[in-house]
């Protein structure tokens, strides 16, 4: 019954893709097939969370059961000749993104349905998204995720390009090329594999011969990771396969220097496509980092724990300065996408818990706080058809209620405790500092390594809690601009054009999950705890021993 | 209910408070009801704190700590969940800042109702009141430093949204955006600082109740890590910055030196705002903070919190003898103030400098109330030069402000005790405490080879003689004299009660919170760690003589109150001529625009700021994204060549090549509005990017070596 639920999540938005097609001349029938599938497909992620959570073992993690905490499997061969299955899973890893997923699919159907042009085209492409999204989540075959990671692509490469504002057409190959480029480099990892893996896989990693794309296998294949461990035969290729995979999924967060394509596309996205671009697209990087890199390459996270963190901490600063500079509020908030996401880098890249949980956290804590931003943007563009931020002024007193709404959606941007932006950001900051223990410890080809670890790590830290002035400078100033000051007759509005019931629903429902997170963070940390215990294993001990050595 | 479970209830009823009101308060109730549901949120706060304060004090004293899971950091090796910890700590401490805090804000409450009147966003005011008292009193609840911080943001946020209250004019939105900004590059420094305790202490943030030792936070985590910080070797270069860096977050919310603008600059609020803020919340925080992690901090990093100290101290009451907006005089007081109270924490007078918070947040949110009923009274004139002779409208007003002028001023009855204690108002007993302890850590330094030493009581004593001149001052120029201002002075009447009677009863305070009846110095003595200076008169004998006899003489402050009236009495008619000399002239325009700090920052600091986004913003679009859209033309431009090959040549062979020539053409113009070929060259222009990305990667992979095998 859940594993039928897991393939539903993929299918049921396909298949109400197609019927978004079907009605003619009836674009308020296809709104409502594309809702109703939302709903549908939100009320099955519930179920199968409340499936996947109330298992023996609690939070879904089976100690006795083998060596996977992955559940409700569905495997099938699906190209046989070279190994490539349609595998499909959930873990406490994709389960609260998926979440995540569905409760903006619905808020963003919501948010779309004011769209006029060719809205049966607009309804169904999302839904094909809807389907690229939620199987990058549960693909848990290397090559099958490599397909819906594509798949995602193409109807977003449309939804900016059909529906964008006057630049859309650059936007929308710029997008699509980058990621493409990104792409590319999976795909020579995913050959890399073909090829070399049956040599030196011991366990499930090879089957017939030829290699496993199985993700889970090729992270738990003893064999495999001892060749991908530091002096292993494959080492060399352990840290090039890193590299093009971080390049890859770094484009997709996406981290500096691999971010000049978001701040096109948001600012050329309609306002629902940007919620889902930043809500959700952009996770699909930090997952994957988290699924494929770290798991299958320990020892090449060691090995690159400085250049990724450094990757972190720019894109926190110079994310940060380039927000500042901007005069479009929607660039500024694509910059500020830029600047948080750099957290999710940073908190991988340093190895210790409270940093992955960080990242991990910073992502969903992004996801609503990013959408909720776009919406608030989207909301006065509509009205004022610019997005100047040097001519707005007074909206505070011209629109109040939506001003306390979006006092909750900035200030969670900023990083405000008890809002959702906060425990992401605390975490992987104190993780970045955790991680002088381990690295101190570690053997010589770890950068920094010994006792020049404490100055590096604090140092960086520095640098990157420096963020958090940048943050607060270009927020509020964004906020004095736009809010503060005088009303301005031309953004009084009445009758029509006041902000309707709808646009209240997505931001209330935004408000209420950044509170809520913020406030009980241990919504989403409970239920990732134990499936990043089971798979970043080699990490923990890590820390651990290194704890030991030095006496904590 | 336990005083902890007390103490959390009196934090949530002002946030429940805050919820009901921004909810409901436009759609229901009548407009007289909220403003004083909210003093009845308040008010339960009061009273539960007063609850556990009585309880509390008439037990042993055992801190009372509990730890809720909140921020989950990953298992163990054991499998056993680690958490960053939230809850209450409570100790007397604890439970004096609570009834202190509680009782300043309902006042102040109680104050804003009058001060509010017919201002149409009233409601939403009151609003905030209740968030900042939720976000103060969850600081001084934490029982850890994760706790402390994320209240010192919330008390950032709603500070403000406190000092932006009118928002339509340009000062308070420019003073509210610097105050947060400023207190973020504090809180930078506080981060960094708990990322270090983080790390060497194990991952544990939580304030410990040491049972050896009663409320000595931290020292249990001392003593697991061997690290006395009397000790010379405690002066590790990690302990050290983690006691700076944590430090830098109160300098930022307590406003010391270099941070020290955005509290002026916060007047721009309303004037209770100012009283809560330059009182029991916000700046006292930042000293609380400093007091909590008393025993982290290394000689190195006292010193350097000493150092803050006397700057700020010394640089704000000699701005504010110049200064003639009335409440900027009481700001830079407040900075003053604060400037006494990190001082003494900085040369380990823990007791003292938390009494001298306490008894400074009774007289300086006096102060401040007062000062609003003047600008209240006079039409919102805050110009000192406007005023004179209120007294003769205002009594009530008068009595108060004369009561706290004297209470800081630190004014004593000379040569008489009863019962072996001095007669004084509040102020003399905390702020005599702190210097009688400079005066031993001068010498501490001295004996260790730092003569300079003594700059840290020279420098207290002398602005403790300044202190009671400015305040006489401010007091003299309002309401003595002749007025200045007929017109003004006409209109002026006494405010009603809800503004006055606050007034009183913290004049009241300000009088007797400091006599040894009410025990408040022995109860924040009880939670000392043991590495502060000692309390009692006796102990401290050296540095008391010194002050008492040398220095101040129980009536140090007599001779500046006659200097500050004999000058001002007749308003400016002598100050101006003494401001005339030249040389003084000079110095008092500096003095007067503030040292020329906000020029520094506002102008210098902040065009960097702005210089290096624009910069970076440039940089951003026309390097980086310059090298996106390079590679992208190069492969656009191969694409067409190929494409223009293969149809000119290969194509063309077929058709003839004018026609195709002409065909390219069309389709040239045709791309630009997304035609079907434009995703035929998107696969060009992967094809040739991804060989862009594959060449260094085979570079890459020859330089490496192929792995043998």
């Amino acid at each position: 019954m859940n594993e039928l639920f897991v393939n539903l999540m993929i299918f049921v938005p396909l298949i109400g893709a197609i019927g978004c097609l079907l009605p003619k001349n009836n674009p308020a029938l296809s709104k409502m097939i594309a809702m109703v599938t939302a709903i549908v497909v939100l009320l099955i992620n519930v179920a199968l969370a409340v499936a996947f959570y109330s298992q023996a073992g609690g939070h879904g993690y089976l100690p006795s059961g083998g060596d996977t905490v992955v559940q409700f499997i569905t495997d099938k061969v699906w190209i046989g000749s070279v190994n490539i299955h349609y595998l499909v899973g959930v873990d406490g890893l994709s389960m609260p993104l998926l979440l995540l997923t569905s409760i903006l699919n619905v808020l963003i159907i919501a948010a779309g349905w004011n769209v006029e042009k060719h809205t049966k085209a607009f309804m169904a492409l999302y839904l094909v998204l809807m389907f690229g999204m939620y199987g990058v989540f549960l693909a848990l075959d290397f090559f099958l995720f490599y397909v819906f990671f594509e798949v995602s692509l193409l109807p977003m490469y449309f939804l900016i390009g059909i529906w964008g504002g006057p630049r859309k057409e650059y936007a929308a190959i710029k997008f699509f090329i980058y990621t493409l480029v990104g792409s590319i480099c999976l795909l020579m990892v995913m050959l890399g594999f073909y090829f070399l893996v049956p040599d030196v896989a011991t366990g499930a990693a090879v089957v017939d011969g030829k290699t496993s794309f199985n993700m889970i296998a090729l992270a738990s294949d003893t064999g495999l990771q001892h060749a991908f461990s530091h002096g292993g035969e494959y080492w060399n290729y352990a840290k090039w396969f890193f590299v093009l995979l971080f390049i890859s999924f770094a484009i997709k967060v996406p981290a500096v220097p691999f971010h000049t394509w978001l701040p096109d596309a948001h600012v050329e996205a309609p306002t629902p496509i940007s919620m889902i671009l930043a809500g959700v697209l952009l996770k699909m990087g930090g997952y994957a980092l988290m699924r494929i890199s770290y798991p299958i390459f320990p020892d090449a996270a060691k090995w690159a724990w400085f250049g990724v963190a450094m990757v972190g901490v720019v894109s926190i600063v110079y994310g940060a300065f380039c927000a500042m500079a901007q005069t479009d509020w929607k660039k500024l908030v694509a910059y500020s996408s830029v600047s948080h996401m750099g957290y999710v880098i940073l908190g991988l890249a340093v190895l210790t818990e409270a940093g992955r949980n960080g990242a991990y956290f910073q992502m969903i804590g992004h996801g609503i706080s990013s959408a909720m931003m776009f919406f608030l943007v989207g909301v006065v563009y509509e009205r004022a058809h610019h997005r100047d931020l040097n001519r707005f002024g007074g909206l505070w007193n011209t629109m109040p209620s939506y001003t306390g709404l979006a006092a909750v959606g900035f200030f969670a941007g900023l990083g405000l405790p008890l809002l959702c932006g906060f425990p992401g950001e605390i975490l992987s900051l104190m993780g970045t500092f955790g991680s002088i223990s381990w690295i101190e410890a570690a053997p010589e080809w770890v950068p920094f390594a010994g006792s020049g670890a404490g100055v590096t790590v604090i140092t960086l830290g520095i640098f990157a809690a420096s963020g958090v002035i940048l943050t607060a400078g270009y927020i509020l100033w964004m906020f004095q601009r736009v809010y503060l000051g005088p009303a301005k007759p031309e953004y009084t509005y009445s009758g029509r054009d006041m902000v309707n019931t709808r646009e209240y629903f997505v931001m209330a429902v935004l408000a209420l999950f950044a509170i809520l997170l913020g406030v009980w963070p241990a919504v989403v940390l409970d239920m990732i705890a134990n499936t990043f215990n089971a798979i970043y294993a080699p990490f923990t001990s890590l820390t651990t021993t290194a704890s030991a050595a030095l006496g904590f | 209910m336990t005083p902890a479970n007390l103490l959390v209830l009196a934090t949530l009823l002002p946030i429940v408070g805050f919820a009901i009101v921004v909810l409901f308060s436009s759609r229901i109730g009548s407009p007289k009801f909220w403003p004083w549901f909210t003093v009845a949120m308040v008010g339960g706060s009061l009273v539960c704190s007063a609850i556990a304060y009585v309880t509390f004090m008439s037990g042993d004293g055992t801190p009372q700590v509990e730890a809720w899971n909140w921020l989950q950091m990953g298992t163990d090796a054991a499998g056993v969940p680690r958490y960053l910890q939230v809850g209450p700590y409570v100790d007397k401490m604890t439970v004096l800042l609570f009834a202190m805090v509680t009782i300043i804000s309902t006042l102040v409450h109680i104050y804003s109702i009058g001060y509010m009147e017919g201002d149409p966003r009233k409601n939403r005011f009151m609003a905030y009141m209740q968030l900042f008292t939720f976000s103060m009193l969850g600081i001084v609840l934490g029982n850890s430093l994760l706790q402390l911080f994320v209240f010192w943001e919330l008390v950032g946020i709603s500070s403000y949204l406190l000092i932006g209250f009118w928002y339509e004019k340009r000062g308070p939105q420019l003073a509210c955006k610097k105050a947060f900004v400023m207190n973020r590059i504090g809180d930078m420094g506080f981060l960094v600082g708990m990322g270090i305790i983080f790390v060497k202490f194990g991952g544990d943030l939580i304030l410990r109740a040491a049972p050896a030792e009663s409320g000595g936070i931290f020292t249990q985590l001392m003593a697991m890590h061997h690290i006395d910080p009397l000790h010379a070797g405690a002066n590790e270069w990690w302990l050290t910055i983690a006691g700076i860096g944590l430090f830098m977050g109160a300098m930022g919310k307590s406003a010391q030196f270099p941070l020290q603008t955005w509290l002026p600059d916060a007047m721009e609020g309303p004037t209770p705002v100012s009283s809560i803020v330059h009182s029991a919340t916000m700046v006292a925080a930042g000293v609380y903070l400093t007091a909590r992690i008393f025993p982290l901090l290394t000689p190195a990093a006292h010193l350097f919190v000493a150092t803050i100290g006397l700057i700020t101290l010394v640089m704000a009451a000699l701005i504010a003898c110049v200064q003639t907006d009335i409440k900027r005089v009481l700001a830079y007081s407040t900075l003053s103030q604060l400037g006494y109270m990190v001082l003494g924490l900085g040369v380990g007078s823990y007791t003292f400098a938390m009494f001298h918070l306490v008894t400074h947040a009774f007289f300086k949110c006096c102060l401040f109330q007062c000062s609003g009923s003047v600008i209240v009274a006079s039409h919102h004139e805050q110009e000192m030069t406007k005023y004179g002779g209120l007294i003769k409208k205002m009594p009530i007003t008068a009595a108060c402000f004369a009561i706290c002028t004297l209470a800081i001023a630190g004014a004593s009855i000379p040569f008489l005790t009863i019962g072996g204690e001095a007669i004084a108002l509040s102020g003399y007993y905390s702020k005599d405490g702190i210097i009688a302890a400079t005066v031993n850590y001068g010498d501490a330094l001295a004996v260790a080879g730092m003569n300079w030493g003594a700059v840290f009581y020279w420098g207290p004593t002398i602005i403790a003689y300044v202190t009671a001149f400015y305040m006489t001052r401010a007091f003299v120029l309002t309401f003595l004299g002749k007025p200045r201002d007929k017109h003004l002075y006409d209109h002026a009447h006494e405010v009603n009660w809800t503004m006055w009677a606050p007034q009183v009863v913290l004049a009241a305070f300000a009088i007797f919170i400091g006599w040894s009846f009410f025990n408040v110095g022995a109860n924040i003595h009880a939670t000392a760690p043991a590495t502060a200076q000692p309390f009692e008169e006796s102990q401290m004998e050296h540095g008391y003589h010194f002050v008492h006899t040398a220095l101040l003489h129980g009536f140090g402050w007599i001779a500046s109150i006659a200097l500050g009236f004999v000058i001002y009495v007749n308003g400016f008619t002598i100050s101006s001529r003494i401001a005339a000399i030249p040389g003084i002239a000079q110095i008092h325009w500096w003095l007067y625009n503030k040292m020329g700090f906000d020029g520094l920052y506002d102008i210098i600091v902040v065009n960097i700021v702005k210089t290096i986004s624009s910069l970076l913003g440039a940089f951003d679009r026309l390097v980086v994204d310059g090298i996106v859209n390079g590679v992208a033309w190069i492969g656009k431009e191969l694409g067409f060549l190929v494409g223009g090959f293969d149809y000119r040549y290969v194509d063309g062979t077929v058709r003839g090549s004018g026609r195709a020539a002409v065909r390219l053409g069309g389709i040239l113009h045709r791309t630009q509005a997304g035609n079907i070929r434009t995703y035929v060259l998107i696969l060009f222009v992967a094809v040739f990017t991804g060989l862009a990305i594959a060449t260094p990667f085979a570079l890459g992979w020859v330089w490496f070596g192929l792995p043998a095998h």
